[in-house]
């Protein structure tokens, strides 16, 4: 594992959290804001986009290279719930009140001020994830903070209300199909300022946003939150990694992008160190397929067979430099071979400082290349087997990259792995790619309504935590857990119900619904009120509380049954104490001779096989007691 | 002061007055709470008095209610340098000889992102710049004519397009594009249909309904259509639009049957009463109907003449004979009414038709259902109005009855003339039968089932 001093580093990270917030209709149209699954799209629309010039008569990059992918854009669609907004066929309606409130709250508990005079603006996207090429996006808050365990306060640069983008389905021959049920939803946009120092600041700061977030009115299922970290360190760049799924991936993160930011730049001095010039770098590269016609490589030679051709550069002085590890797992050679795969779809390049015989390479092919290429012993050569189309556009990504070498660390954003690792997704937007959206008026914040929403502000969910768990006599780790199962509200109306045993309550809303939930049972069909009506006939003492596990079972299995009705079903199968105390003496007879043996230790092993036949039905305490009584009788008579 | 703070009223004025503020400043505002640093912006003239709108450093625009503002700082100003890449449109022998004229609809246009003005590109570089695929399909000339909103146009200025097309033609172009904002765009097609005589080349009316400043818009695929059917044979005033939801293919439109029919989507031009003339993708044509005029070497003439005290009566039940004793006592020459159903008014406006036609005004019948003919021969009331001197318009669309009876008022004022002109197909504007799928084809369907 990787130790860094950080300080020394002058690690610096941001975030970006994203998430949709729980309106009924979209931000701009009175769509459904509700994710259709997998229900099959009911038309099709296809699209393409263009860049579009800026105010200096230029492309922005990032945008042109989408552009040269070719992609065409599917949109998919249904009659009921997508309308012309969505399909960029009719201007925006106004802006979704609701949506625009819960926002105003969540900038508020982030100490934000309050924007009172708000201008959409338009957010350009080529990738076709929003119809118009745009997501409508605006301003709500600036310069607020929020405090971390350590009482570090984090700056929160801005917090703004956008659209969500559409869900992307598949890409398929140069179509990337998206379906528009998710565009549209509202989100909340929260950049912190580069305040964060430490990975585990970072994460600690993730969460607490996060838990900040899931007290208000925000969608609380899987991919309603996605963060983004900024990372950079002294002497490197700053490298926006998408798609943070986990937050205890972060820590990871931060420190592989450390680990290969450090890499780069080694990479860069040791360039320096060696003299390699910038001008060795070719211009194109050298068709090798002639050279290596009757190779026995079956890689190459099948790929020659196919049509493909075989293209090399020789990288003069760079001999070592495409093996030198910058990750776990990652080297330089990674590094090349993985932007060439994202932009060019090339899978896959060969360098000389891997071990070739991987490929069945024979020692006089390499003689052959070597010569061909003029490689040296310290240079490093690269091969691509691809379609002219491929080997042209791979052509000039590795010439970039290379080039890019001499620099350090060249700006991009980049994915986040599983692993901890990180690939490149594309080119940094531009800053230009922001502007006024003419097509909505300004939204206000009234002082009044910023006022209501600030005197009705929600408790900070680490003040509820400490308080919780110390009231209720558990541990903090489940209140946390409530809260990002989006269940504290629902905790709080149950323990009114049933204050005698809180440990109840939360076992049943974290550790019942998830091995109920593992069992591979529909969970999501109990509702709040589902829950609501179990305690109540708990508090009434209609049910025991092991009934509650059954009730949850069959709920989620039928959800159109009511909690009464299944009760009455488990009521079929409830039992009278009398009716305990036959089953617990038949028990007691049966097995006298363990009794004898064991005396009360045979409570254990007994209370099993009468659980066996009762469980759900009665219980669990009376059960116990039934049958502790039961075996001092019986113990009495046998003296 | 004037255009220096651009829209700003009221207190926000008064503020930025006291501290010496012009648009494009760059400042820094410290209000009670925060301090905001960012590129005074003008402002619409409808929006709230109080508050001030600047650009931040991020490119978001905020408004900032001036009772916050404690303090306001200039610390720089914003220089706007546009400048466009020079990219020659290049020339190539073998392709035709395209002009493109504008109007004012901005088939083409770079953005302003500090205002999210769209700045319209017009030259043959900028254009070049913006849609390089118009240099595969012909040689462009470009000329801005007039820059108009298009519900602005009037009879003269169709009168200087179709003076523009014969010098067009004259010239030895192959084929003319007319850039046109799309509401009134079915208007000027159905006034040049008529105005010019003998067209020897295509012109083809397009635009786009989104602007060319969105990656989305339909601008480029229908300029690059509209080049297309520039350089086919139809040498007829056609509108080239997306013909469906998908950028996909363009329809061709005759220029006297067709309307916009949707407010806002991309396949919102309709040919009516009949399907279109024809498709274009990818740069082919395909023809639907094979009654289109070729081209010719013979001249294009113009008949420009326009009488302009013409209306456009929309029938509604309780109209009263006011509203056209109103034309009679202005002096109008012609009156096209969208009657109900199969032409029909209400008896209470009788005496006043029969007045306005007293008068020598010419009175020209249409439909308000768009689709169909009139059919003033099946009740009464279209018989007591035919009696009464009403003309009956057959299929005309109302929009191309008021251009027809303009464009015939204009040519003559002998009344037998006028009805035999009225009665006369001349561009293509009466059909002498409605096929059944003219009223609800779908391009889409006919295709997917080869049908077309």
């Amino acid at each position: 594992m990787y130790k860094f001093d950080y300080e020394e580093l002058g690690l610096i990270c941001g975030l970006e959290i994203h998430q949709q917030l729980n309106t009924d209709k979209k931000l701009f149209c009175r769509c459904p804001s509700k994710l259709q699954g997998t229900r099959l799209p009911d038309f099709n629309t296809k699209r393409y986009m263009r860049p579009v010039l800026g105010e200096m008569g230029t492309f922005d990059e990032a945008m042109l290279t989408e552009y040269k992918k070719g992609k065409t854009i599917i949109y998919e669609g249904y009659n009921d719930v997508i309308c012309t907004y969505e399909l960029d066929d009719t201007p925006p309606f106004s802006c979704n009140e609701e949506a625009r409130k819960i926002a105003l709250e969540i900038a508020l508990l982030l100490n934000s001020n309050i924007i009172e005079e708000m201008h959409v603006s338009r957010k350009n996207y080529l990738d076709g994830s929003v119809p118009c090429g745009f997501q409508r996006t605006m301003i709500l808050g600036t310069d607020g903070y929020i405090t971390l365990k350590n009482n570090k306060k984090i700056g929160i640069d801005i917090l703004s209300l956008e659209e969500e983008a559409a869900r992307k389905i598949k890409t398929e021959n140069k179509t990337n199909f998206y379906r528009l049920d998710r565009l549209g939803i509202p989100l909340v946009e929260v950049t912190t300022k580069p305040d964060i120092n430490t990975p585990e600041e970072c994460r600690d700061c993730a969460e607490r946003i996060g838990l900040l977030l899931w007290m208000t009115n925000v969608k609380k299922v899987l991919g309603s939150i996605r963060q983004d970290v900024n990372v950079s360190i002294k002497s490197g760049t700053r490298i926006e990694i998408k798609g943070v799924q986990k937050l205890s991936w972060i820590p990871l993160l931060i420190n592989h992008e450390i680990s290969r930011q450090l890499g780069l730049i080694e990479i860069r001095e040791e360039l320096k160190n060696r003299e390699v010039s910038e001008e060795d770098i070719p211009k194109e590269p050298v068709d090798l397929t002639s050279v290596i016609a009757k190779t026995k490589s079956k890689f190459i030679a099948s790929g020659l067979k196919s049509g493909k051709k075989l293209h090399g550069f020789n990288f003069k002085g760079f001999r070592g430099i495409f093996g030198k590890e910058l990750m776990e797992d990652y080297r330089f050679g990674t590094e090349v071979s993985s932007k060439v795969k994202v932009i060019s779809g090339l899978k896959g390049i060969i360098h000389s400082d891997e071990n070739l015989e991987n490929y069945n390479l024979s020692k006089n092919d390499i003689q052959k290349i070597q010569n061909k290429l003029n490689s040296k012993e310290n240079d490093c050569f690269v091969l691509i087997l691809g379609t002219k189309k491929e080997l042209n556009k791979a052509a000039d990504i590795i010439i970039n990259r290379i080039e890019n070498a001499f620099n350090g660390v060249p700006p991009e954003t980049r994915k986040a792995l599983e692993n901890g690792n990180t690939e490149f997704l594309r080119e940094l937007h531009g800053g230009a790619r922001l502007y006024p959206d003419t097509d909505s008026q300004a939204i206000m914040n009234t002082a009044e309504e910023i006022k209501k929403i600030q005197n009705n502000l929600p408790m900070y969910p680490w003040d509820i935590i400490e308080e919780y768990a110390k009231k209720y006599q558990v541990e903090q780790s489940s209140i946390k857990d409530l809260i990002f199962k989006g269940k504290l509200s629902l905790f709080n109306s149950l323990i009114e119900i049933y204050p005698e045993k809180p440990s109840i309550v939360l076992n049943t809303l974290l550790n019942k619904a998830k091995a109920i939930k593992r069992e591979g049972k529909k969970i999501e069909n109990i509702t709040d009120d589902d829950y609501i009506i179990i305690f109540q006939e708990l508090k009434n003492e209609n049910i025991g509380k092991e009934a509650i596990e059954d009730l949850m079972r069959l709920k989620a299995d039928s959800p159109n049954l009511t909690i009464e009705q299944s009760i009455e079903k488990l009521h079929f199968e409830t039992l009278s104490v009398d009716d305990l105390k036959k089953i617990i003496n038949d028990i007691i007879n049966k097995n006298s001779e363990i009794i004898k043996e064991r005396e009360m230790r045979s409570m254990g092993p007994l209370m099993g096989d009468v659980m066996e036949k009762v469980r759900g039905k009665i219980d669990g305490e009376i059960v116990s007691k039934e049958l502790k009584e039961q075996i001092l009788n019986k113990l009495k008579e046998m003296r | 002061m004037g255009d220096k703070l651009k829209g700003y009223k009221g207190k926000s004025i008064e503020v930025l007055k006291k501290y010496k503020i012009e648009i494009w400043d760059i400042i820094q505002i410290t209000t009670k709470k925060t301090q905001l640093e960012g590129i005074l912006m003008p402002r619409s003239e409808y929006s709230a008095p109080d508050f001030i709108e600047i650009k931040l450093e991020n490119n978001y625009n905020v408004g900032i209610n001036v009772s916050d503002i404690q303090n306001i700082k200039k610390i720089g100003k914003r220089e706007a340098n546009y400048k466009f890449p020079e990219k020659v449109f290049p020339y190539n022998k073998a392709l035709p000889k395209v002009q493109l004229l504008g109007t004012g609809g901005t088939v083409a246009s770079r953005l302003d992102y500090t205002t999210g003005a769209v700045i319209p590109s017009f030259t043959p570089s900028e254009l070049y710049s913006s849609v390089p695929e118009l240099a595969e399909i012909c040689n462009l000339d470009c000329e801005i004519v007039f820059e108009i909103l298009s519900e602005n146009m009037k009879f003269e200025y169709w009168q200087k397009l179709a003076e523009k097309v014969k010098l067009a033609a004259d010239s030895g172009f192959d084929g003319v594009i007319i850039g046109h904002g799309t509401d009134t765009m079915s208007f000027t097609s159905a006034a040049l249909s008529f105005m010019l005589k003998n067209l020897s080349i295509p012109v083809v009316l397009t635009g786009s309904q989104r602007s060319s400043d969105r990656p989305s818009s339909d601008a480029a695929l229908n300029l690059i259509n509209a080049a297309t059917v520039a350089t086919s044979d139809i040498a007829e005033v056609v509108v080239t639009m997306l013909g469906s939801p998908s950028h996909d293919y363009g329809l061709i439109h005759r220029g006297t049957l067709v309307r916009k029919m949707h407010s806002s989507v991309r396949n919102t031009f309709r040919t009516i009463d009949d399907i279109p003339l024809g498709m274009v993708k990818n740069g082919k044509v395909k023809i639907f109907k094979n009654d289109y005029k070729k081209r010719t070497k013979s001249e294009t003439m113009i008949m420009t003449d326009f009488e302009k005290k013409v209306a456009l009566l929309y029938f509604y039940p309780g109209l009263e004979s006011d509203q056209i004793e109103f034309y009679i006592d202005k002096g109008y020459k012609g009156i096209v009414i969208a009657g109900t159903g199969l032409g029909h008014v209400s008896t209470h406006v009788y005496d006043a038709i029969e007045r306005a036609v007293q008068e020598k005004i010419t009175i020209l019948m249409t439909t308000q259902t768009i689709h169909g003919y009139v059919g003033m021969n099946v009740y009464s009331t279209g018989r007591e109005l035919q009696d009464l001197g009403v003309i009956p318009g057959r299929n005309l669309l109302p929009e191309v009855g008021y251009i027809k009876l303009g464009w015939v008022l204009g040519q003559t004022s002998d009344s037998k003339e006028i009805k035999d002109l009225l009665l006369s197909n001349i561009a293509g504007e009466f059909l002498d039968r409605e096929i059944p799928i003219a009223f609800n084809y779908n391009i889409d369907e006919l295709l997917r089932n080869k049908k077309l």
